[in-house]
Parts: C-alpha cells; structure tokens; sequence
C-alpha cells in the first residue's frame, strides 16, 4: 500500500505527476494550435477562396455497366453514349434575378427548326429543385443531340451552371427481340431506395428494373469511382484538388446467357406478331434456355430515350390492355390443356393402372356419359389403346383414366416432372407458380364462391382443363419426362465475365426434382410422343422434322365460351438422346396442332439444321 | 449559527470556477449547435440546440447529485456497476440491441435507449480506480498487472467487437493513464508503448525511419538497463520491439493490396474521396476560411457546412472554427486547458488513491476525446466518430460528460474525509 510515512515524498510524486500529465497536455494542444494556425492564418486565403465560392465538387465517375451476350458470345446489350444537359446547382448564382435570367436565356434557345429546347413548366421544377439538391446534378435536357449540346455549350459563358455531361445509356441492337427477360434499366425509384436490397445504392443510380438487368445488377453495375475537383465561377472544371485521391470507377461485369441469337431470332420470327402468347425453349439435359419470347412484344429502347418520349411509350405499354410488360412465359398461367393427358397417362402407367394396350369399357362416340352429365370429345374416335388416345389426343379414354387414376396420383406426377404450386427458380424476377388441384386445393380456394369438389370434376382435370401451368413449365415438363433424368433449375446465366473475358462464375446444372420413372413408364410415354408427331393422323404432324425424332403432344385449352381455344404445342428432340424441350401457347389462336407445332417445329428446324441452311441460302 | 457555517465550508470546497468552465464550455456547445442546426421553420422545442440544453440541465442535476455520494460508497458499487455493465455489453453483443449505423450499440429500454459502451466507460473507471487504488502496479511485481489487465480485456473487446474501435481506445487512454498513476514511471511507459513506435517507424515511408528506429531500440536498451528490470521483462521489452520492426513490415506485406488500403485510407483520409476524405477536406476548408476572427455567428454554416453530414455533432470543431476564426478555437481550446488543470490539481489535494485516480483517469477520457476529436477535424488524424465533449450534441455523451464532471466535484468536494 501507499506509505503514510513516506508523505512528503508521496506528495512530491504525485504533484510530479500531475505536472507530466499537463506538460502532455500542452504539448498536444500546441499541436492543434500550430495546425490551426496553418489551415487558418497561413492558408487563410486559398481557403476562403475554396468556401466563398463552394470550388469543391465531388464528381461520381459512374461505371461501365456489363453487357450481355448470347451462348456464342454475340452482344445482345451494350452501351451508348448519352449527353445529358443539367444544372449544377452549386454553380448557379444566389441572386434571385440572376437566376431569372439564366431561366430566361434557357427558355429562348430553340433549334434550328425554332423549336425551344426546354418547356418552361419542367424547366421551372428542375430550377426549384436546384434549392434542396445541392450536390449532385440535376438533369434539363435527357439524352440531347449532338446539334442540342452544341448550342449550349455555344452559349455557356452567359449559363454558369448549365453543364454538360456525358453518361452511358443502355441499348438494345436487336429492339423487341428477347426484350421480356433481358428487361431494361431505369432511374432507381425512390421505394426502391428504402428497401434493404438496395442499401448501397443512392439517388440518381440507373439500376436494372426488370428481367436479367434487375436480376444480375450487382453484377452489371461494377464499382462507381469518384473525384474531387475545384470548378471555377461556372462550374466547370479547372483541375483536381492537390493531395486529394481518386477513385477510378471499376467497370461492370458481363454476362453470357444461354441463349442462343439465332434460335431466339427464328423464334420471334416464326411467332405471329398479332398473336398473344409465349414460347420457350430449353436444354433439359441442363435446364439452360435457348430462347424465350413473349407476345405482344416490347422496345426496351423506349426506356433509355429522354424523360418526355420515355412517358409517351410506358403510358402506351403500360395501359395497354394485352399487357406487353407481361412476360407471359414465366408469368402467364394457362390451363395445360391436352398435353396433360400426358400426365394422366404417366401416373397410370407408374402405378400400374393402365398400360400400353389398355382399353377402357366404353368406346369414344363423341362424348362421355357421366351422371347426368354429357362430356363431349373433340371427335368420335372408336375403342383406342393408350399410344392411340394420345396420338389422337381422345378425351373419352382420359375422362375414363381420370376416374381410375384419380387426382392425388396425377398431380403427384406432375410435380415430380415440374408442374404444380412450385416455383422452378429461374433466374429472373416474376416467375408465376402453377396449380394442379386436387379436393382440397379446390374446395380451399373456391371458399369464397362456394364451389365444392364434386367427381365429375376429374373428368375436365384429367384432360387438363381447370389446372394452370407456365410455358416455362411446360417446356421443363415435356423436356424432363423425356430424358427421365431430373428436373434442373431453368436458367439463363451460363457465365459471367469480367470485363476482360477472364471468366469469374459459370452456372453448374442444379436438379430440383428427382423427375424419375420407371423405365416401362418412360417407354410407354416416349412411343406415345413419337407417334403424336410422326405416325400419320397424329395431332402434331406439323411439329415433325426431317430426320430427327421429335416427340410432343398438342393441346386445344378452352378458356372462354365461344372463343378460339388457346393454341399449345409442347415437344422435344431427338426423343433417343433429348437435347432440346419447346414449348408454345398461342391465346384464342385455335387448335394446336395447326397453330403452336408450326411455330415449335421451325425451331426445331433451326436448331438442329440451322448451319446448314445458312450455308444453303449462302 | 453553527449550521449555516457548515454550509459556508462546504460551499468553499466546491470548485466554483470548475463549475464555471463546465457551464462556460456548455454554452458555447449549445451556441455551435444552434448556429449549425438552425432552422427557422422548425419549433424550437423541436430542435437540436433546445435539446442539448435539455440534456445539460438534465445532466447538471446529475452531476449535483453525484457529489453528494458519499466516496465509500463508490467504492462499494464500483466492481457491482462494472459487472452490470459488462452485461450490458454483452447484451448487445448478442442480439438484444438495436442496430444503428451498422453497428448495434444500444438496448431499447421501451421509455428510452441507453447506450452499454458508455456506461461501461463509467463503470470501468471506477471499477479500475477502485482496484488500482488498493493494488499498486510494478514491473518488479509482474503479478500486480493481472487483475487490472482482465478488468481492462473484457469490456475492450467486448467494445470491439461492436464494432466500436474508437470508444475501445477510450479504455485504453484509461487504462495507460492509470497505470501510470498507479505506480509506473515515466521510462516505464515508454517501455510500454516502445513497440507502438517501433510499428509506426518501421513501417512509415519517411526516408530515415530505419535510422530512428535503431535510435528507438538504443532508447529502449538504454531505458531497460536504467530500471534493471528481472531479466525475463528486460529481454521481452527488448525482442518485441525487434520484433515489431521487422514483423510488422512482413505482416503488412502479407495483407492483401485491399486490406492494405482499407488501413491506409483509415490512416489518411485523404486517400479516400469517397467516404471520409471529402468531410474532413471540407472541414478542414471551413475551418482555415475561419481565418483569425471568422466569419461571425451564423454566418458561413449554410454555404460550406452543408456538406458535412454531422456537423452539429462529431464536426462541430469545424463550425467553431468557421464562425469564430483562430481566436475562437483558442478560446475553447483555453477552456478546456483550464478544466483538465482544474481537475488534475484535485490530486495535489488528497492522498487518497481512489479520489486521485479516479480523477486522473476522468480526465484522460475528456483529454482523449479533445484531442482525437479536433485532430480529426483538422485533418491531423482518421475520422473516428468520437464527440467533443460538450460542444458536440448527443444526450448519451453529454450525460456521460457530465457524470463525469459530477464524480470530478465530488472528488474535490469529499476527497478529504478519509
């Protein structure tokens, strides 16, 4: 312990000590006093020059955004320069009247055909708005013309704070083409900027607003870089503040897509453009898509255009009622229609209920007695086995197979291959579940109206009316019961490169479902498909191609009294060695043996003879 | 008669004049804030400055009823509050606090939100004066260190990993302080902190720093062969500093080009033009703009301050600096001289350990806020986040400043009863 006895030395120890602690403080607030000294006396007027006339800027060098390209590498996105004219606000005088009069010379600039650049009532906003936006800058003119920044910069002496600036804005060389899932970029929303998801970005970001663009942005989007720089009276540039560093910006990363250009371009082609309705195409030995398209169709383009042009053309596709924003093949939900029966058939055959030659008590006359109910088929087809049901596509041996199978069973296979209430996780935003019902479901559903599960219900379910499923989940269907190997995850990212092509991530197949059969089954199903589209009389003749053996099943879904029935085509090839699943709905376009197989069999064509017919017409 | 002399004598023992700079200091702290925050469509019982003054009368009765707990007391709640506040750090630690600012620092307590890190700076400082104050610390006694070393260990890192490193180094300025009133000497602590130096000099670019690090290592051998210290201290001191030299070199080559300039950027803010390094240019600009006598109240904030984001409370320096020049900041910074002299001479008062470490360790928290905070806003070191104690706003820190001081009058008030 502290030894009283020692008091005095004690005393002097401590008065030592506090002295030491207060020759610290000294010396350390001297310091402090020197460098205020520097900054405040010494640098007094470099530094009052800085402040009066707010010579700081902090300029963000926005970075390159990735492009992206299709399987081959052949650009399907890019970039263009964009001029932008705005008002930097830090730059505009103070002065009531100044500021009236730049407003003034900006109203009275007018092109050579002598229209005004700018309309007063924007103009007007953007100068109110120059009162709370200080530090960034805030855009008058979108997007101008070469002739437009001309004649600013023509007269930029009497515009101090009328800056030019160059960006970097989205393009799509190939317009409509693919426009649904490539999706386009935009302002980020001010919602946008309270959600978590987007915590790191701030005001004034382009950010993807949909489809793979929203999907990838991280990866699009690369760092942002930034410098200080001192400005002079009208707010241009005079050179970089001395000891400050940069930050150059790092440029976006690319992404190469599974899609192929020229599948994608036949596919668009061979699809009516007056039609509604969806086609995809995947590889289900992968689950990569080849080519995906939606009608009606869309200009990404008109995203990227300056702000009065970009209103005109959302209002028109916005309030479009066949709604073009609509990717119809992962968001539209159709009922399979008689491509289901293909499910019907499979969950028979696996559990043993019917098989390759099995007939049923009653023969097809054109319609199905059930209760006092009539059910008609499409045409009077006889006594048929199960390959000859499918191929002529005979409701009355389904509604029959239905009532054996019964629901629980069926919709068990369909989920196992990909349909139902689960979503398949393609990778980008808006995929829309299916629904295969059963009693519960349905009577779950149609609480409020008061509907309740009867048996007579299976009859339409057996043949695929009253269920919903996606193109895309169609395509995955058809693809993955004929290769029996497992569902994979449907999805366009292949790799994504840096911006110097070194590869950073390549997408690995994902299985989501066992998807398996037994092999007795797969035969069963694989001969029913073959002889839809190769023996004569079937539904889908017009799917066939030379030399390959492509298998699918046609659907005709009914949707509204009186309407064409909604077209279905679903296929795939070589049914031996299955490399490519399609998958086409065509709204109120009629019977899809005549409508969808065409447009499913000219891909077909291009992607197992498309080299070969170039060199031809070369 | 006799009570009201008892009163005269125990008002003469209250150090007016402290009082007077603390309450001098509190009003060019709501002053600053007023004219950095100053918005003439707000009500006034809305705004910054109305509530600072809020927390100082809140915190004033605080301090006047501290001084008046009596010192055994203290002693007896120390090592329970330190515990207590341990918990607290632990608390937030794992879930139970808010997340503000990235990093969670406080637990919502329904009526109000209390902040366990500055509570654990309170409580540690009594806690460490209370244990200090009975077991003095020697390098001959290697063993007198262990108990304050885990005092000191666990709510440090606890605070780290918050992560709060700026009010981590709070408890070390304590700690060293401490130590060094508690029975180091001078060349002692120069041995304690030679390894820092020898990492900062062997690592700096300056060209000669190879040579003034064999200058350091001569100091050390010349310091250890002064203090005789047992041989196992003496070659330790000795090969941690060799070590730090060299190690700390390949160590830093051996960090990645972005940890290296993440360590960088915090050293030097200046190579950061995206984060801090903008502030502190700007800061730096009022400030010298200032000039000698500033450009006057409320004048100058709407122009340059509006960039700092925080300029009513961790850049405040800078509106001072801006609005009342050289001799503005020369004021305040004469306040605060005054105030840690007037605290620190409370220990050539009393001999009792616990009243003067108390004391010196209360003053190396204000002192280490002073320095870290202005030295940031002049660009003498990396942005921090630690307030000026009662110039910057805050209600947690203006509290704490005030406990502070309500221990400090109290120390000088009751120091002598014992």
């Amino acid at each position: 312990m502290y030894n009283a006895s020692f008091g005095n030395e004690e005393l002097q120890n401590r008065n030592l000590k506090v002295l030491v602690l207060l020759a610290l403080i000294v010396f350390f607030f001297s310091i402090i006093v020197f460098r205020l000294f520097y900054l405040q006396y010494l640098h007094y007027d470099e530094n009052l020059e800085r402040s009066e006339n707010n010579r700081l800027r902090r300029v963000v060098l926005t970075a390159e955004r990735g492009f992206i390209y299709d399987r081959e590498g052949r650009i399907l996105v890019r970039n263009r320069p964009s001029y932008q004219i705005a008002l930097q606000a830090l730059s505009l005088p103070r002065n009531k009247s100044e500021k009236d009069s730049i407003f003034r010379r900006l109203l009275d600039i007018r092109d050579i055909n002598g229209v005004q650049l700018f309309d007063s009532a924007s103009l007007d906003t953007a100068f109110q708005r120059t009162v709370w936006i200080k530090n960034r800058p805030i855009r008058i003119l979108e997007d101008a013309t070469p002739e437009e920044v001309a004649l600013i910069e023509e007269h930029s002496s009497d515009l101090p704070g009328v800056i030019t600036l160059i960006e970097s804005r989205r393009e799509y060389p190939y317009g409509t083409l693919a426009a649904h899932f490539l999706g386009y970029t935009g302002e980020i929303s001010e919602e946008q900027l309270k959600l978590e998801d987007f915590k790191d970005y701030s005001l004034g970001d382009r950010i993807g607003q949909k489809g793979l663009e929203l999907q990838y942005d991280r990866e699009f989007r690369g760092v942002n870089g930034v410098k200080i720089i001192e400005v002079n009276a009208s707010g241009r540039e005079v050179g970089v503040v001395e000891g400050m560093g940069s930050q150059e910006p790092i440029p976006g990363m690319h992404l190469v897509t599974t899609i192929d250009l020229d599948l994608q371009k036949i596919a668009e082609e061979a699809f009516p453009d007056s039609v509604r309705g969806a086609v995809v195409a995947i590889d289900p030995r992968t689950g990569e898509i080849l080519a995906m398209v939606s009608s009606p169709r869309l200009d990404p383009n008109i995203f990227s255009l300056k702000r009065r042009e970009r209103n005109k053309g959302w209002a028109e596709v916005a309030l479009d009622s066949t709604r073009p924003l609509t990717n119809r093949a992962i968001a539209g939900a159709y009922p399979p229609a008689s491509v289901f029966k293909l499910v019907t058939a499979g969950a028979g055959l696996e559990h043993g209920l019917i098989g390759r030659n099995t007939h049923f008590q009653k023969a097809c006359t054109g319609g199905f007695q059930f209760g006092n109910r009539y059910q008609k088929c499409w045409s009077s087809h006889g006594n048929l086995n199960l390959i000859h049901a499918l191929r002529l596509s005979c409701d009355v041996y389904f509604y029959q197979a239905g009532l054996l199978i019964d629901m629980p069973r069926i919709n068990e296979f369909g989920e196992r291959f990909g349909l139902g209430s689960d979503l398949l996780g393609i990778d980008i935003p808006g995929e829309r579940s299916g629904w295969l019902p059963d009693s519960a479901s349905f009577n779950k559903r149609n609480k409020r109206n008061g509907w309740r599960w009867a048996r007579g219900l299976i009859l339409n379910l057996a043949i695929g009316q009253g269920q919903l499923v996606t193109p895309l989940q169609q395509a995955v269907f058809i693809g993955s019961i004929a290769t029996n190997e497992g569902v994979y995850r449907p999805h366009f990212m292949k790799e994504i490169r840096s911006i110097d092509g070194s590869l950073v991530r390549r997408q690995e197949p994902v299985k989501i479902r066992e998807g398996k059969m037994k092999p007795e089954t797969h035969q069963v199903l694989l001969d029913a498909m073959d002889s839809v589209v190769n023996h004569i009389g079937g539904t889908g003749k017009r799917g066939a191609v030379k030399n390959i053996r492509v298998g699918g099943k046609t659907g005709s879904g009914e949707w509204k009294k009186g309407e064409k029935t909604h077209a279905w085509f679903a296929s795939v090839a070589p049914l031996d060695d299955p490399k490519i699943a399609v998958a086409v709905i065509m709204e109120a376009a009629g019977g899809g043996g005549a409508m969808a197989a065409p447009v499913a069999q000219k891909i077909m064509e291009e992607f197992f003879y498309g080299d070969s017919l170039k060199r031809e017409e070369q | 008669m006799n009570t009201a002399r008892r009163f005269l004598d125990k008002t003469m023992k209250v150090d007016w004049f402290f009082i007077i700079l603390v309450l001098a200091l509190m009003c060019c702290g709501v002053t600053l804030v007023y004219s950095a925050t100053y918005n003439p469509e707000e009500v006034f019982y809305q705004s910054y400055w109305f509530r600072q003054i809020i927390y100082f009368i809140v915190g004033f009765f605080i301090a006047a009823a501290l001084s008046f707990i009596r010192i055994d007391y203290l002693k007896r709640l120390a090592m329970p509050l330190y515990f207590l506040s341990l918990l607290g750090l632990i608390v937030v630690l794992f879930g139970g606090g808010d997340v503000i600012k990235g990093a969670g620092r406080w637990i919502d307590l329904g009526l109000f939100k209390i902040q366990p890190s500055e509570f654990a700076k309170l409580a540690y400082l009594l806690a460490f004066s209370y244990w200090l104050s009975r077991h003095p610390v020697s390098f001959f006694r290697l063993k007198s260190f262990f108990v304050p070393a885990v005092l000191f260990i666990i709510p440090f890192f606890l605070v780290l990993q918050q992560p709060d490193l700026s009010t981590a180094l709070v408890f070390t300025a304590i700690t060293l302080v401490g130590f060094y009133w508690a029975g180091l000497t001078l060349v002692d602590m120069f041995l304690l902190l030679s390894p820092l130096f020898s990492v900062l000099l062997s690592h700096s670019q300056f060209v000669f720093s190879q040579i003034f690090w064999g200058g350091l290592i001569c100091l050390v051998a010349l310091a250890l062969f002064y203090r005789k210290l047992p041989k196992a201290l003496t070659s330790f001191f000795f090969l941690i500093n060799i070590f730090a030299g060299y190690a700390s070199s390949m160590a830093w080559n051996m960090l990645k080009p972005h940890q290296q300039k993440r360590v960088e950027t915090f050293l030097d803010p200046m190579n950061d033009p995206l984060g801090d390094g903008y502030q502190v240019l700007q800061s730096m600009t009022a400030i010298g703009s200032g000039g000698l006598t500033g450009k006057g109240f409320g004048e100058g904030s709407q122009t340059n301050l509006s960039f700092l984001p925080e300029e009513h409370t961790d850049f405040i320096f800078s509106v001072l600096g801006e609005q009342f020049g050289f001799l503005g900041a020369l004021f305040v910074l004469t306040l605060f001289f005054l105030f840690l002299w007037r605290g620190l001479s409370i220990c050539k008062i009393y001999e009792d350990p616990f009243v003067n470490l108390v004391t010196v360790c209360a003053c190396s928290i204000f002192l280490f806020h002073i320095l870290v905070n202005i030295a940031m806003t002049i660009g003498l070191m990396p942005v921090t986040g630690l307030p000026l104690p009662f110039l910057s706003y805050g209600g947690s820190f203006a509290l704490t400043c005030t406990v502070l001081v309500g221990f400090l009058i109290n120390m000088r008030y009751q120091g002598g009863r014992y």
